[in-house]
């Protein structure tokens, strides 16, 4: 859906954007077992990160029995330490200091941990590389139960994994969902339950979930409409009748959108067949109002103004969207409006022989008694407007309706799935990317340059307690310039012994304790600086690739607080860097709330030519108010009850009263229709109840549905087509004189 | 190991001489031992350095005079579990523990008796060589802890009643 949108405004919303829909970061899967004991949990968790590493399917399985001190990584780390850390400055090489970190080597032998300070102590007496380990482990909230990672909160072990397919690979990523569903199938024990979170399993489930839900539901409601149709016109043809003109339409849609456009989207034919439902009215229009046996000039007499007004005003109602600029929406309105078009065409000129020869004609017309104790029901016409003007006025009394203004609400992803991912990214310490700062540079080390400028502003603002914590690639790999200069800052072997030598005079070491620490410090001296190439463990690879990536020619460096307590003081702080700063989140959303609005005002633009093809068509004013009335009445209260229910206006709602007004148009212009006799009437109200019958048979079968996308889609159409055909009835057919009424 | 078995809490006092090879002299320090069933024990330091280290269950607190305390998880260290299993399971008199991650042989008597732990686990065994757990009746008398990097570490442990 997100690619159905305009891209961001500023060059920055647009280039995180895009990463976030198609950078390492799509791959990410937050994992969390529950419901059974601990230590079973902890099994089941290394059981199934064995499966998953195994699978081949993921760059990267965790579930904290991996830790960095003990693992190869410790060793690359360990042997680049006076490179790769912070520590290593002339200050720390003094006689001075190293008597003071000897002291403190002393002190720590002196202590229960004197096992873990030896490990260290002594090869790196300055305390290095623990700098270098605490970074990496960072401000991780797990805690650890049996070696693996656990909720810090309730009893949920937690694993960390990213998918080897890109968020575009969809068999890739099958594959990997497929790894997982197995994992757990093999590990699984007791009552456990697996969870699973993060945009490669949503992708994945909100695909499935809606095409399961659309299967279903297409077939229920072909079923159903069927069953009403044949039900009511007694002949299997019909149902040909009804499938050619909407068939040919959307082909014909398809077609000239391709041509027009070069390509065809995905979501346009999704709620472009959605908008062209209407077309399914017109070949029971026109075989609803035909009586058995009658030529089909003479049916097409009867309605033909009625229909051609009701397809033409359909047509330029579409015209604002078409004309919006949006690509996804021109796109959109071009199809609707040549399905529209054609369908109605072949049902004007093509069907009418096709009916005649099945001689397709309703089983009975309808009662004139019953009739007109119906049409008796327009007394309360005022009713009517008065619940037209109460929503009318609500919807003002709140200020108009509430648009739309997160882009989640366009996300066929449920809701309690961003809670769940909410939830496992907070348990696992993974910083949520909504609000970061942006460097780029012409290559990586450009890049780092630029970060470590960032580096003591960071720390600033993180001992202002402006952010928790913060990512940023610069800490775990520092630019090339800057290992050198600390290679250049590393005594000679010479040096460093006489120094220490004169450090450890009173203190008890023996001599030649502090030889590995001497020895590697002068390799560290002439060592090759580590580069982002020379990177190849997945564990630390892992940890830099959403931090520090490419696109395009140039590299970009990411800086994501985790925590952050004061996005506009974190945003200031970075601007005034020279970093650009992206609300991720505030972005996405802005350009929904943009596009919408301007969505809704083409929506209204279209709707002013319509009513003007309605005024020109029918040229009598008491005619023009009453169909007008009808559908804006329609139309208002739609608004007014999904307001009523805290449902904010979007682009799913656009495209559903679209169509409410296509077919709210078809039942107000036939009502509206003059000088009929009795028959006609009845024939009218039944055939336009059948319509409406199967408008909303079908789609409140979409009201059921899981994806919320289909479930808001369902809601509009239901409240819409239903109060435009009470409205229809009530305000734009004729009031019938007392006289007849006692008949 | 049954009489050790049956203690549900113990208390004692310290002392330990560390001798460790890079230094010319050893480290010596005093202080408190508590023991309590399942699986509490209290190593309360008190010279020359005051600290205070708590394993309960898996989790080992370690406190060095006023800084904060670190919390060790023992399962993802499993040489620090090896460590703390060895006092630990002898004081419990659960042979099981300790065979987890010891050889275990025993000689002696009830009056006087002698526990040799050889680790079996590859972490531990690069780190220690064996530990010897000397005791009298259902009490502790000492533990010495030979490191293969030629450290040395004896805790005499005197009972309180």
């Amino acid at each position: 859906m997100t690619e159905f949108l305009p891209r961001g405004r500023s060059e920055a919303a647009r280039l995180m954007l895009e990463e976030l829909r198609t950078g390492s970061a799509t791959g990410l899967v937050m994992l969390g077992v529950e419901n059974a004991p601990p230590d079973v949990l902890a099994k089941i968790s290394r059981d199934m990160t064995d499966v998953l590493v195994r699978s081949g399917q993921f760059a990267f399985v965790n579930n904290g029995a991996r830790n960095l001190l003990n693992s190869p990584e410790q060793q690359m780390l360990f042997r680049y330490r006076y490179l790769l850390s912070s520590l290593t400055q002339p200050a720390a090489f003094t006689v001075e200091s190293l008597h003071d970190d000897m002291q403190r080597l002393l002190r720590g032998l002196q202590s229960s941990a004197a096992p873990l300070v030896q490990q260290f102590g002594f090869a790196d007496p300055i305390g290095a590389f623990l700098g270098i380990a605490r970074d990496w482990i960072g401000t991780s909230k797990v805690r650890s139960v049996d070696g693996v990672w656990f909720a810090s909160e309730r009893d949920r072990a937690l694993i960390l994994a990213r998918t080897q397919a890109g968020s575009l690979d969809i068999a890739g990523q099958e594959a990997a969902n497929a790894a997982i569903r197995q994992a757990f199938a093999t590990a699984r024990q007791g009552d456990a339950r697996l969870l699973a979170a993060g945009p490669a399993v949503f992708a994945l489930d909100a695909a499935n979930t809606m095409r399961a839900d659309v299967q279903l539901l297409s077939i229920a409601s072909v079923i159903l409409v069927a069953g009403l149709v044949l039900w009511r016109f007694r002949s299997p043809w019909v149902l040909g009748v009804i499938a050619i003109p909407v068939t040919l339409g959307a082909t014909a849609g398809a077609l000239v959108v391709q041509l027009a456009f070069g390509f065809v989207h995905a979501v346009t034919i999704g709620f472009g067949m959605t908008m062209l439902g209407v077309t399914v009215d017109y070949p029971v229009l026109l075989v609803g109002h035909r009586k058995r046996g009658e030529a089909a000039p003479i049916t097409i007499r009867r309605i033909g103004e009625a229909f051609t007004l009701a397809v033409i005003t359909a047509a330029l109602g579409l015209t604002g969207i078409l004309s919006s600029g949006f690509p996804g929406l021109s796109q959109l309105g071009c199809f609707a409006i040549i399905g529209i078009l054609v369908a109605a065409a072949v049902t004007r000129w093509l069907l009418p022989r096709l009916i005649v020869m099945a001689d397709l004609a309703p089983v009975e017309s309808g009662n004139p008694a019953t009739l007109l104790r119906i049409e008796r029901l327009r007394a309360w016409r005022a009713w009517c407007a008065g619940a037209c003007a109460l929503s009318g006025a609500g919807l003002l009394a709140m200020g108009g309706p509430h648009l739309e203004k997160n882009l989640t609400a366009l996300s066929p992803v449920p809701d309690s799935a961003f809670a769940l991912d909410a939830e496992l990214r907070g348990e696992l310490g993974a910083p949520d990317a909504v609000s970061i700062a942006l460097v780029q540079g012409g290559d990586v080390e450009a890049v780092l340059r630029k970060e470590e400028a960032l580096l003591p502003v960071l720390e600033r603002l993180a001992t202002e307690k402006v952010f928790g914590g913060v990512e940023i690639a610069a800490r775990y790999l520092p630019s090339v310039a800057t290992q050198r200069a600390r290679q250049a800052s590393l005594p000679p072997p010479d040096e460093l012994a006489a120094r220490i030598a004169v450090a450890e005079a009173e203190l008890p070491f023996r001599g030649g304790s502090f030889q590995t620490f001497v020895e590697d410090v002068a390799a560290s001296r002439t060592m090759a600086p580590l580069r982002l190439s020379d990177i190849t463990s997945p564990l630390i690879a892992v940890r830099l690739q959403p931090l520090l990536f490419q696109r395009g020619q140039d590299w970009y460096g990411v800086i994501a607080p985790s925590d952050l307590l004061a996005p506009e003081r974190f945003a200031a702080a970075m601007r005034d860097a020279g970093a650009t700063f992206v609300d991720v989140s505030a972005e996405a959303n802005e350009v929904v709330a943009a596009y919408t609005a301007t969505a809704w005002r083409w929506f209204g633009l279209g709707a002013l030519a319509a009513l003007i093809a309605v005024a020109v068509g029918l040229r009598d004013v008491t005619r023009v108010i009453s169909v007008v009335g009808a559908i804006t009445g329609a139309v208002v209260v739609t608004m007014g009850i999904l307001s009523a229910m805290g449902t904010r206006l979007s682009l799913l709602h656009i495209v559903s009263l679209q169509f409410v007004i296509g077919v709210g148009l078809d039942y107000a212009l036939f009502f509206a229709r003059r000088q009929l006799d009795e028959e006609e009437r009845a024939r009218t109200l039944r055939t336009l109840t059948t319509c409406n019958a199967m408008t909303v048979l079908t789609f409140s079968l979409l009201m059921l549905c899981r994806t919320p996308l289909l479930h808001d889609i369902g809601t509009t159409v239901v409240i819409g087509a239903l109060s435009a055909l009470v409205f229809s009835f009530m305000f734009a057919g004729e009031r019938q004189p007392a006289v007849a009424g006692s008949v | 190991m049954q009489m050790l078995a049956s203690v549900q809490e113990s208390n004692a006092t310290f002392t330990e001489v560390k001798v460790i090879a890079s230094l010319t002299r050893p480290l010596q320090d005093s202080g408190r031992l508590r023991y309590r069933r399942p699986s509490h024990l209290e190593k309360v330091t008190v010279e020359p350095l005051a600290e205070r280290l708590v394993v309960d269950g898996d989790r080992l607190t370690l406190a060095e005079g006023g800084a904060a305390p670190r919390v060790i998880d023992l399962n993802a260290e499993p040489m620090i579990r090896g460590l703390v299993d060895a006092i630990r399971g002898t004081l419990a008199g659960d042979l099981a523990t300790l065979q987890r991650s010891y050889r275990v042989s025993m000689e002696g008597d009830v009056a006087a008796w002698r526990l040799t732990l050889v680790p079996i686990d590859p972490s531990l065994a690069q780190l220690i060589v064996s530990t010897t757990i000397d005791g009298a009746g259902a009490s502790l008398r000492g533990v010495q802890t030979r490191q293969t990097n030629g450290d040395d570490i004896r805790m005499t442990i005197t009972p309180v009643s």
